[in-house]
This record gives C-alpha cells, structure tokens and sequence, in this order.
C-alpha cells in the first residue's frame, strides 16, 4: 500500500503530504493537504497566522496525530511514527533549548540518543558549534546567550543528528531586523550546503519567497498554492495569494475580452475575460508621469497625490483616481524629491503586470 | 535591581505583624532553657536540664521515632501520588483535569477538625483507628494538596517544546522524563518533599482523631504532656522543632532558592 502511494506522489517527491486532515475536536486546522517535497530543497510553508501551519509541521514531525491523510518520507508510509523514531530535525519557535544542560550538552544530546561513540560525540559537537560560529560558548547554559545564540544552539542541535529533513517553525519571528535578515542567509547557506531537505514555516512572505525553493502557501487550513517564489508572484493562483504574497491594488471592474472598465477608464488584460472582476496591479509596477504624458502600449490611468509617505529607499505614494485610492511605490533618488500631495499625475503600467480574477462572492 | 520603596507608616505596621507572628515562638527559646519546674516567664535560674529530660522520656522518645518514620512514609507516598496526578493535570489538560485539581486541593480550604471527625467515621468501621496506616492515611489528605500545588507550578513552569524537542532528537517518553522533566522539576519536588515532611511531622488535629495507644506521634506526646504537666519540657522539644523546620527551609532555599521553588519557577 504504502509503495502504491510514493508511485502516486511527485516524481522525485522525498517528503510527501497526502490528504493530510487535522480536526481539533470540531475545529478543522489543516483540511486535505497534500504536498510534495523534493529532496534537498528548502520549502516554506506561509500563511497568515492560525492558517494551520505549525499543526502541519507538528504532524510531520509526529508531534500532533493526523485526523486523516499520511505522510511520507522516501516512499515509506510514517504517518502513525513516534517522534523519536522519525529521525527529523525541528528548531521551534520558542528554541525549545534544555534550560538546566550547557550549549555543548544540548547539542551533544541527539547524538547521545543515537548511542554514538563518545568520541565521534565530541568530534560532531565541535564540528556543530563552529558550523553555526558559536565557538566559545560550549559551556554557556541557553540562558546566557542572546536571542540569535539560541537560535543557533537550536539549530545545531537539529543538524547535528544529521537529520533526513529539517523543520523549522517560524524560527526567526523572535529576532530583531537585522539579525533576521542574517540569519536567513545563513539557514538557506547551511541548507544548501548539507543539501538537506527542509520544510520552513513563516507567515512572512519577503522571508518565504527570499529562502526557498518552493513556496506552499495556506489559508484558513487550505493549500491555496504551490510554486516557486516567481510563479507566485507573478503568477498567483488567486487574490489570496496576489495579496498576501506582496502588495497589490485591487480594484473592481467590469470585463469584456481583455478590456476592462475600472471606474472611468479602460484598462487592457493580458488575456480576455468576461463579467465582474478583480484587477490587481502591484504598486512598484507603477510609473508616476504628467497629467499629459502619453504610455503608448501601457495602460494608463489618471489621478491626483493624496498621500505621501517616504521610507527611505521607498516612497509610497497614495494617489486619487476617480474616487478610488490607488497605491503606488517608486524608488527614491537623491536628484529627485518626492512628489507633493495635490499634484496631478498619470500612472502607467506594463499590460502583462495586470492581474485579473473574477469577482468573488 | 531596583528597590521597592516603602512608606514608614507600612514598614511599621510590617513588623509590628512580624512580632505578634514571631514574639510567641521567641519566647520558647528563653524557656527552654529554664531551670526551673514550671513554665514561668522570664525563668529565674538557667539549665540545659530539660533538654536532657527529652531524652529520657520513652513516651516523647516513642513518639518522635514514630513521627520521623511517619513523615519519612507520608513524603514518600506523597511524592508517589503528586508527580503523576500534577502530570495529568497540567499536561494532558483533559477535561476532568481542572476538576481533579480541585479535588485534590479541595482539604486545604476545609478546617482541619472537619476532616479529622471525617476521617474518624470513615476509619472507624475499617479498623483503621489507632493504627500507623490510619494516622498515615490521615496525613496524606492534607500533604497531597501542597504536594500537587508545588509540584503542578512547577510543572506548568516547563515549557511543552522543551519536552517534544527532546522527543524529535530521538529521546523515548521515559527518556524525556528522567533526562529533561525531572531535572527541570527537582527543586519543586523538593520542596513538596519538605513541605510534605514539615506538615506530616508537626500535625496534631488530625492525628487527636486516629491515635491510640500502640501509635502516637510526637505533638501528640507533646500535647498529652501539657494536659498533665507544665514543665519546660515542652519548651525545650519546640525549639528543637523549631530548629528541623528552619533546617528544611534552608535546604530548600540552598539548593533551589524558597520564593523560586514555591512559585514554580527555574
Ligand atoms: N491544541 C489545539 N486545540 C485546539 N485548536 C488548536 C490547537 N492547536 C491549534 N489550534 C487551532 O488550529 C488553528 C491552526 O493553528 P496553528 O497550526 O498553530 O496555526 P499557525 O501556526 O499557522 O499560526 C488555529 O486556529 C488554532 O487556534
Ligand atoms: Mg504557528
């Protein structure tokens, strides 16, 4: 039965979800997933929080019992594994460091399990700790190291034991900025590295789509989709994913063939559609012009500044057309200062950066 | 560290709670040592006689072997029905659990006669009365209650993950138990163990209902002396009371810190 499964599953799939299912009493948290993890990649599961992503990481890891479905890794059927039988690898949110064992103890402590000989204990610790640049801390306990030093010891802890997949549950919400941005860099470097497949929860898209491979993306305990980073933001399979996957502006139209009237103007869709829709175009996409300035082959509305908000690298401008609010984000340059509001502009953009999706509800 | 600033009108009415609570057991000391016959404040000449007379006294001597072997008994058991009840209660979080909580602390807020008179028409007809077993019974409904409150905060104090983290790095339930939870609960346990021990050694209510003539414990000596006599006897076993308590709480507060232990804190 299970080898019948794994032939259904994703070519090459070495994780695979299959109709997973998780009911908590009459709540539904996770309802029929099913996803394929190819071996060596790094996937994230994003959505927005109580989405069910950290139930789905749970029931891979056999934390949390599946309702109904199975997981699979290497074509064999693990859905009613323990925990410790499944030789995975978790970095939790909290860290989950042992408070009362050093950094080294905690790192040694997997392998320990194992029954791996002392000296290859000491030797795989050492090699662990410097892995992640932790040299110098081995006899700290977890609570007298920073927040990203945990963060470290935990994932050290997890790739010691040279898991088949490595899971991670929002590991960087608890760290500031720029350390976040670090230690993206240095997960998705050490994942590469190893070439060890893993499974990355977040409900931060820019994260998501900046580490991954493959971005599967849940709403309300769905998969609304799965693809690469470029697929779904330039390709999303619904204004779910076009809005929670970067910003867009969202506007409601009326379609025949690939025009589209949005309030007063006419507005081209890369392909036709009929009926009420819901076109979306993402602000950066956006280019501010004069009122009279022409975009031959571009669509092009009208509107006038109503809000200016400068970040620095960005400026994000909320402009008025014909009683909607449009938003619109440009680049800033020191020769050029921003817009002011009550200046009339046009806005134009590529035909192929229209979205469109008929209307809901 | 920042200290609390207190108003003298409340630092004043601090202490003056802390002598009428402290001032009557401080008076002991002074009596303990007396040289003379009767229990009179201030004592008029000095000795360690009565100190000697304790050793003397089989009755007192009886009792406080029996005392020792049955706080020693009570803490054991104790800590045998704690740790698992807290466990469910705590972690599996089943429905009933809030319940049993309740149930188990329930003794602690009933005035003790009220459970003495119950436990004597319930032991009575079980033949329970006047027996080690009966008295040890007794004493474990009011240590029960304090054990699962220590050992519950303590319990609750230790993060789930830390658990499941040991259990995804290969670590059998059993493992997890004796190499991550019981660690991270010791000092509660120990002070549920202290707390357990200190309650089963000094009680009298209860003990009043189910001694007899074969068992009695050592407050219960203590206290059939003062019907008959009023020596400084008395004096002298209650400052050696007074001494194993404060021993206690400073193992506890060495090992584990008190106001951590209690609270459930690591
Ligand atoms: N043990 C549980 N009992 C009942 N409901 C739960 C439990 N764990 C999670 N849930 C619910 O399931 C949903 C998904 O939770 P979770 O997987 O933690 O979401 P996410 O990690 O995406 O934020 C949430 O609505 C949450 O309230
Ligand atoms: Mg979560």
């Amino acid at each position: 039965m299970a080898t019948a499964q794994s032939a259904a599953a994703g070519d090459g799939a070495f994780l695979s979800l299959r109709g997973l299912r998780k009911v908590y009493t009459d709540f539904v948290a996770v309802e029929n997933l099913h996803l394929d993890v190819p071996k060596g990649e790094l996937i994230a599961l994003l959505g927005p929080s109580g989405c069910g992503k950290t139930t789905t990481l749970r029931m891979i890891a056999g934390l949390a019992s599946a309702t109904a479905g199975h997981v699979m890794v290497g074509g064999r059927d693990i859905t009613s594994a323990p925990p410790y039988d499944r030789d995975m690898g978790v970095v939790f949110q909290s860290y989950a460091l042992f408070p009362h064992m050093t950094v080294a103890k905690n790192i040694a402590f997997g392998l320990q399990m194992r029954k791996v000989p002392r000296a290859e204990i000491d030797r795989r610790v050492a090699e662990a700790i410097s892995l992640v640049r932790l040299n110098g801390m081995e006899e700290r306990r977890p609570r007298e190291l920073s927040g990203g030093q945990q963060q470290r010891v935990a994932l050290a802890r997890a790739l010691v034991i040279r898991p088949s997949i490595l899971l991670f549950d929002e590991p960087l919400s608890n760290l500031d900025a720029k350390l976040r941005d670090e230690m993206r860099t240095e997960i998705r470097d050490i994942q590469q590295r190893l070439g060890i497949t893993a499974v990355f929860v977040t409900h931060d898209q820019s994260e998501a789509l900046a580490m991954c491979d493959k971005v599967a993306v849940l709403n309300a305990g769905r998969l609304e989709q799965f693809g690469s980073p470029i697929e779904l933001y330039e390709h999303p399979a619904n204004p779910f994913v076009a809005s929670f996957v970067g910003r867009v502006n969202r506007l409601p139209g009326t379609a025949a063939g690939t025009t589209v009237k949005v309030g007063a103007h006419d507005v081209i869709l890369p392909k036709p559609m009929t009926g009420a829709v819901e076109v979306m175009v993402r602000p950066h996409r956006i280019a501010l012009g004069g009122p009279s300035d022409t975009a031959p082959g571009a669509n092009r509305v009208t509107g006038t500044i109503s809000q200016v908000a400068y970040a620095g690298d960005l400026v994000q401008y909320g402009i008025d057309v014909g009683g909607t609010r449009w938003f619109v984000e440009q680049q800033t340059t020191a020769a050029r200062p921003p817009e002011v509001p009550g200046t009339p502009v046009s806005l134009s953009w590529r035909v192929e950066d229209t979205l469109a999706f008929p209307a809901q509800g | 560290m920042e200290e609390a600033r207190t108003s003298w009108p409340l630092k004043i009415l601090v202490l003056l709670l802390f002598a009428f609570l402290l001032v009557p057991v401080l008076v002991v000391i002074p009596l303990s040592f007396s040289g003379e016959n009767t229990l009179r404040f201030p004592p008029t000449s000095w000795s360690l006689r009565w100190y000697g007379a304790i050793f003397q006294n089989q009755r007192i001597m009886s009792g406080f072997r029996i005392s020792a072997t049955l706080a020693t008994l009570v803490t054991i058991l104790t800590l045998a029905i704690t740790l698992p009840a807290a466990y469910v209660i705590v972690r599996l979080r089943t429905r009933g659990s809030e319940f049993l909580y309740n149930v188990f602390t329930a003794p602690l807020l009933l005035p003790t006669i009220v459970l003495g008179l119950a436990i004597l028409i319930i032991f009575a007809p079980l033949g329970l009365l006047g027996t080690f077993t009966g008295i040890a019974l007794g004493h474990l409904v009011l240590t029960v209650p304090y054990g699962i409150r220590v050992t519950a905060t303590a319990l609750a104090g230790l993060a789930v993950p830390v658990e499941e983290a040991a259990a995804t790095l290969g670590a059998r339930p059993l493992v997890v138990f004796t190499r991550i939870t019981l660690p991270l609960i010791a000092p509660g346990l120990l002070s549920a163990a202290a707390l357990s021990f200190l309650v089963s050694f000094d009680e009298l209510v209860i003990t009043l209902f189910l001694a007899g003539p074969r068992v009695s414990t050592l407050p219960f000596e203590m206290f059939r002396h003062l019907e008959t006599r009023s020596d400084p006897l008395i004096a002298a076993i209650a400052v050696l009371m007074i001494a194993l308590t404060l021993g206690a709480v400073m193992i506890v507060h060495r090992t584990v810190g008190l106001s951590k232990s209690f609270a459930g804190g690591r």
